[in-house]
């Protein structure tokens, strides 16, 4: 038994090395996805697989591929056939524990005495992985062959050396080689620093301690989990929600979930969810697993540390072949869109149980709009995309956050003035959408508009919406919130509705793109909502008079 | 004969550290606060010095002034009403933001509202593009309007920002112009002046935070100058900013939001001060007092500069000194998190109640508590036994952890102190890898009332091998206040690539930032001759959404090949690679033109030592937690130049304490500091 306070020290330890890691990573990597959105994560691992420390700023859903990465090195290589000073890289979310092609993962054991110790781990989503379009994101192909180059656990070094065979087939196959170089060198150079701070722990501790401090570490993580999922009542609880589509035709598509709780343990059955679609919204299992995790996380224990005692607590199953757990060659690109449904599901599944921790449903999307063309004044070809956020849900003690990105992912806006000086792109307006938020005793967030159109050229739109036809739900009687929609605004002033994820819509210079994202539900009885507050939502604009009376009749 | 007076004005102290420009001489103060009024602290405090140095107030020549009274009025919501006028189409964008949640994980944390509601943003037609064009002219008609409006709102301040106002100032000049003609009495911040940098939401916010915070520092100055008016109208006050040099009281009233951080970087300019008087040019800093720790990089006798902070929880983007905060103090608590581990800070007992220790009713164990019971702090208290200290009540707020642990109290004392060290090397490590730094290659400089208690633990576990203490670590912001230059920055965001070609242009931006530049020196009366410049390019490869500041060697500009090498090399040093052959732009020209002041030199070393200093008493100190070492105590006084020590021994000092570990060594320098040499 290690005590309580060199236990935290270590702990400490540990975090402060991944926290390095991924610093270090963010900062030599090439891509903006990294360097900027931070969309990579880093992670000690046990020698048996286990997630024992993860980097503060680490996503959600890195969580599984980390774990799915170790499960897949450790299948392949025994880890006595392991030597100092080899890298494993691997992506595929079909073989090898990813969860799609973009998140490129990297796996180094640490040796201490000549024995592997631990590993350190890191995953960064490079701009290209190859395959049929740029950045190996875009919709409209129904198999991962088509979404990029498919990479199995392979060893990037070997005793140190870099493999450069390996090496020069995987820069072939993605575009601006270089960059994606970087990015490769940025992962290692991360690596190789956690593998050195982590062998100057296990100096100092030696590497009895530290093995027996991992397996505390997450032992009272899993205890702190069952602790919390105990004030869960024991039971069996349902919730069946849908998407609106899959980009190539398939609509209302299923997403249910059966949560068993007992025992400090929650069950997840995903059976009656769609089967796999052909389009890329495709999720694997572990993807599942993570997203249960960060739910049954955010509602119960929002600070409890990210490792495998998280996870341990949690089981994960769905008939394989459906939209959660899919199988090859399912395409993943937008897996997110999924994971988004799936964290509604968990909280409307529980919301009876836990209602005070439980909200409304958010936007539920992971918005995405594209614009390129040819700027007029370069010449060259641009292409600007971003995430929009929208409303968060009612909660039970306060509103829901107007215009605000959700659950599963955080990455910021682009300014205006960013989006001007270096696109030919107009942004006539930007704000919240009037009467968006379900009504409630605490209301649901408002929704965002955006109004953007090209300058002096034509230009092309493409986008990905969610909860544009199934509005976020409403909780204890709350309203839904408004849906989403992508319109395009005509040259007399009339506005055209466009596919929830439209393909290559053209702009002209005299039209534009009118994006709209959802608002979020309600939460409780409209008719309990305070005087004041509605007061507020009418002197804010917030909403409308119409609203507001329709909505709080007696308000 | 003529005087500087620093005054750093604390939660629970006011500090002076008064220096003879002409002599060197120099001479401390401690006094407590007045939260209700500061000023009048300040005052008494130069009455006090003046009796005490027997002087006539007319040679006081300059108080230079670190205040807290914006910060506090941000912290505690105390500032003015405020309205923000705006693009047509962008009212909500400052209640946006960046869309994003201060916690991933917490479905209950938001960030905090904005400080304008929403019916007092209004929106005037108008539109610059990102060439600085007119596309849509400034409504007229909307913007009395909208005058109208917020006069029937009765607010205390106006901000207006406009998108690209950091190209074309005209419709945010012509706008804050009719406002104020229309609103009298009414304050008014426009972001143009204020910040005039690209990307609207932080520009806006840090124009609205200067709004709010007009109407309580325009009180508060006029105040203090009315009353150190009455003292002399020699005195010259200085404000420090957050980027380390000080501003008129004059504009101090247009921009107080640039005092938002102006202690903590007062704090390093001391320490800048101090490192320059030791020779050591590399040194981290790490300024521990009750409730956080500040670590800052000095490398070359320089801190970096950071741009966007957040204060109060909303962005500001100011220059400022490059500085982390982190909860570590005297009064961090010690806790049991949910998982059984023991955890110490963020929360803090403050200053009321305190550490248990105080005996002003905290009850829980925090940091001074454990290092009481240890010995390592005297029972007869601090600053010289003004404050006492009760080891009794620290045992009784240790004992619960103790028991739930199944140690000894002094184990258990020992283990936090281990904790608080462990969160503050974090910090460092952290700060060091993400600037590119190796910690191992700088001396640690520990001040601040608690930092010299636990600097050999951090530097230990840094693999840090030597300390430099100052010879008044507890006062050391007051110090940096008194060494501050008159200082500003001038800023222009005009995207320009990195040719041959684009010379001229830059050329012509850099020449307008000057002329401004110059006309504010004459405003300030700075003689040719002690004028200094410099200037920082902020600069990135085409394509990235992030700059890099690159220092130019001198106020020219060099040529575009030298220009991307110096900008190759920061990259490096910042992301470790750099490419030679990709374009490059600059974004920012940035010109921070000052008033020279005299280098600092070290007093000229005293005779040398007498005899070894000798302690004043003797007491079991734990530094270890299985048993105390007897360890004689000396005056920090005592110590001259020249003087060596070896550990274990306990140096007390009014405002610190310092703890010199068996088998570790310390010589004093010419300088007064201690250099301690740590072993690994």
């Amino acid at each position: 038994m290690t005590d309580p306070i060199t236990l935290e020290i270590i702990h400490n330890g540990l975090r402060s090395i991944t926290d390095e890691s991924f610093i270090a990573l963010m900062k030599s990597a090439y891509s903006t996805n990294i360097k900027e959105r931070r969309d990579h994560s880093c992670a000690v691992i046990d020698l048996h697989g286990r997630l024992i420390a993860q980097a503060e700023n680490s996503l959600p859903i890195h969580l599984a591929s980390m774990w799915g990465l170790m499960t897949a090195v450790l299948a392949k290589v025994k880890v006595s056939d392991m030597n100092e000073g080899d890298i494993f890289v691997a992506n595929d979310p079909h073989v090898a524990g990813g969860t799609h092609l973009p998140d490129l993962n990297m796996a180094m054991p640490v040796f201490v005495d000549g024995k592997v110790m631990a590993f350190v781990c890191n995953i960064a989503h490079h701009a290209d992985m190859g395959g049929m379009a740029p950045g190996s994101m875009a919709g409209g192909m129904r198999e991962i062959y088509q979404e990029g180059l498919r990479i199995p656990v392979v060893r990037l070094f070997r005793k140190g050396e870099i493999v450069q065979d390996i090496f020069d087939l995987l820069l072939l196959n993605v575009r601006v080689p270089d960059e994606r170089k970087g990015d490769y060198f940025a992962q290692v150079a991360s690596c190789r620093l956690g593998e050195r701070r982590l062998k100057e722990m296990a100096q100092r501790y030696g590497s009895d301690v530290l093995t027996t401090a991992f397996e505390e570490i997450v032992a009272r993580t899993r205890q702190r989990m069952e602790r919390a999922i105990g004030s869960i009542p024991p039971g069996t609880y349902r919730f069946a929600d849908r998407m609106d589509d899959d980009g190539l035709g398939m609509v209302d598509i299923p997403i249910v979930v059966e949560l068993t709780v007992g025992n400090g343990r929650i069950r997840a059955d995903f059976t009656g969810s769609a089967p796999e679609v052909d389009g890329n919204i495709n999720l694997k299992i572990n993807g599942a697993g993570a997203t249960v995790a960060y739910a049954i996380k955010a509602l119960l224990d929002p600070d409890v540390p990210n490792n495998q005692g998280v996870l341990d607590v949690i089981d994960v199953s769905a008939p394989e072949g459906t939209v959660v757990n899919c199988a090859p060659p399912a395409a993943t690109a937008a897996r997110a869109h999924v994971c988004q449904r799936i964290v509604d599901c968990v909280i409307g599944a529980l919301a009876p149980a836990i209602p005070t921790l439980a909200v409304a449903a958010a936007n539920g999307a992971n918005t995405t709009a594209v614009l390129s063309g040819i700027d007029p004044a370069t010449r060259q070809r641009y292409v600007y995309l971003e995430t929009l956020g929208g409303g968060f849900g009612g909660r039970a003690t306060k509103d829901g956050k107007d215009g605000v990105q959700v659950h599963i992912t955080n990455t910021s806006n682009l300014p205006v003035e960013a989006i001007e000086m270096e696109y030919p792109l107009r942004v006539e307006s930007y704000g919240l959408i009037e009467d968006s938020g379900g009504a409630g005793t605490f209301r649901g967030g408002l929704g965002l508009r955006r109004v953007v159109k090209p300058v002096g050229h034509e230009a092309v739109f493409s986008g990905t919406g969610e909860r544009f036809r199934f509005a976020p739900w409403g909780l204890f009687g709350g309203k839904d919130g408004k849906p989403g929609r992508f319109q395009r605004r005509e040259p007399d002033g009339s506005l055209t509705l466009l596919d929830n994820k439209p393909a290559e819509v053209t702009l002209t210079p005299d039209q534009a793109v009118v994006m709209e994202t959802p608002g979020a539900g309600g939460y409780g009885d409209p008719a309990k909502r305070g005087a004041d507050a509605i007061e507020r939502d009418a002197t804010s604009g917030k909403f409308s008079s119409d609203y507001l009376r329709q909505a709080y009749p007696k308000g | 004969m003529s005087w500087f007076i620093g005054v750093d004005v604390g939660g629970t102290f006011t500090d002076f550290h008064c220096l003879n420009e002409l002599t060197g001489e120099a001479f401390v103060h401690k006094a407590p606060s007045t939260p209700d009024n500061p000023a009048r602290a300040i005052v008494n405090g130069v009455e006090a010095v003046a009796e005490r140095l027997k002087i006539d107030y007319a040679q006081l020549r300059r108080l230079a002034h670190g205040t807290t009274v914006a910060t506090n009025a941000l912290i505690q919501r105390r500032g003015g009403k405020v309205a923000l006028v705006t693009t047509k189409g962008f009212r909500d964008l400052l209640e946006i933001g960046r869309q994003i949640r201060p916690h991933m994980y917490s479905l209950q944390e938001d960030h905090p509202e904005p400080l304008v509601p929403r019916h007092w943003r209004f929106e005037v037609a108008e539109r610059m593009t990102a060439q600085g064009t007119a596309e849509t002219p400034l409504d007229e008609k909307d913007l009395s309007k909208t005058a109208e409006a917020i006069k029937a709102a009765k607010v205390d301040a106006v901000a207006v920002g406009f998108l690209f106002s950091f190209l074309n100032p005209e419709h945010e000049r012509k706008a804050a112009e009719a406002l104020a003609k229309a609103l009298p009495g009414v304050h008014i911040s426009r972001s143009s002046e204020v910040q005039p940098e690209f990307r609207e939401y932080e520009r806006f916010s840090t124009t609205v935070l200067n709004a709010y915070l007009q109407p309580v520092l325009a009180r508060y100055l006029a105040d203090l100058g009315d009353q150190v008016g009455k003292l002399s109208d020699k005195i010259q006050i200085g404000i420090n900013q957050s980027s380390g040099g000080l501003m008129s009281i004059g504009r101090s009233h247009r921009f107080p939001v640039r005092t938002a951080l102006s202690g903590p970087a007062a704090g390093a300019v001391g320490a800048i001060h101090v490192a320059k008087l030791s020779d050591r040019p590399n040194v981290v800093t790490l300024d521990m007092g009750g409730t956080s720790a500040d670590v800052a990089l000095i490398r070359d006798y320089a801190t970096d500069t950071a741009h966007d902070r957040q204060v109060g929880g909303f962005p500001v983007r100011l220059p400022m000194i490059d500085i982390n905060t982190i909860g570590a103090g005297g009064g961090s608590i010690a806790w049991f998190a949910p998982d059984g581990l023991l955890k110490v800070g963020p929360t803090s007992a403050g200053a009321v109640p305190g550490p248990a220790c105080y005996g002003l009713g905290g009850r829980e164990a925090a940091v001074t508590d454990a290092n009481l019971v240890l010995g390592r702090l005297s029972q007869r208290g601090l600053l010289d036994g003004k404050v006492a200290l009760d080891e009794a009540a620290s045992r009784k707020a240790l004992q619960p952890i103790a028991d739930r642990l199944g140690f000894s109290v002094e184990r258990t004392a020992h283990g936090i102190l281990a904790i608080v060290v462990a969160n503050m090397v974090r910090a460092i490590r952290t700060v060091s890898v993400e600037r590119g730094h190796d910690p191992r290659g700088y001396a640690l400089m520990p001040f601040g009332g608690a930092g010299p208690l636990h600097a050999t633990d951090v530097a230990r576990s840094l693999g840090m091998k030597e300390i430099l203490v100052p010879p008044a670590p507890g006062i050391l912001c007051a110090q940096g206040l008194v060494v501050s230059d008159l200082k500003e920055d001038f800023v222009r965001t005009r995207r320009t690539p990195v040719t041959a070609a684009e010379a001229p242009a830059m050329t012509k931006v850099i020449a307008e930032l000057s002329a401004e530049a110059d006309r504010w020196l004459d405003a300030e009366g700075v003689p040719s001759g002690d004028r200094v410049a410099t200037l920082t390019l902020d600069m990135r490869y085409v394509g990235q959404n992030f700059e890099l500041p690159v220092k130019l060697p001198s106020a020219a500009l060099p040529d575009a090949k030298q220009l991307a090498r110096l900008f190759a090399a920061v990259h490096e040093l910042s992301y470790g690679y750099a490419n030679l052959d990709a374009p490059i732009e600059v974004i920012n020209f940035r010109l921070t033109a000052g008033a020279r002041r005299p280098e600092a030199k070290a007093p000229a070393a005293s005779k040398a030592p007498a005899a070894a200093p000798t302690p004043v008493g003797r007491r079991p100190v734990y530094f270890r937690w299985e048993a105390a070492d007897d360890t004689p105590v000396y005056r920090r006084d005592a110590l001259l130049p020249g003087h060596r020590l070896q550990g274990p021994a306990v140096i007390e000092q009014l405002d610190a304490t310092t703890l010199l570990y068996p088998g570790d060594s310390l010589v004093v320098d010419a300088a007064g500091s201690l250099l301690v040499e740590v072993q690994p």
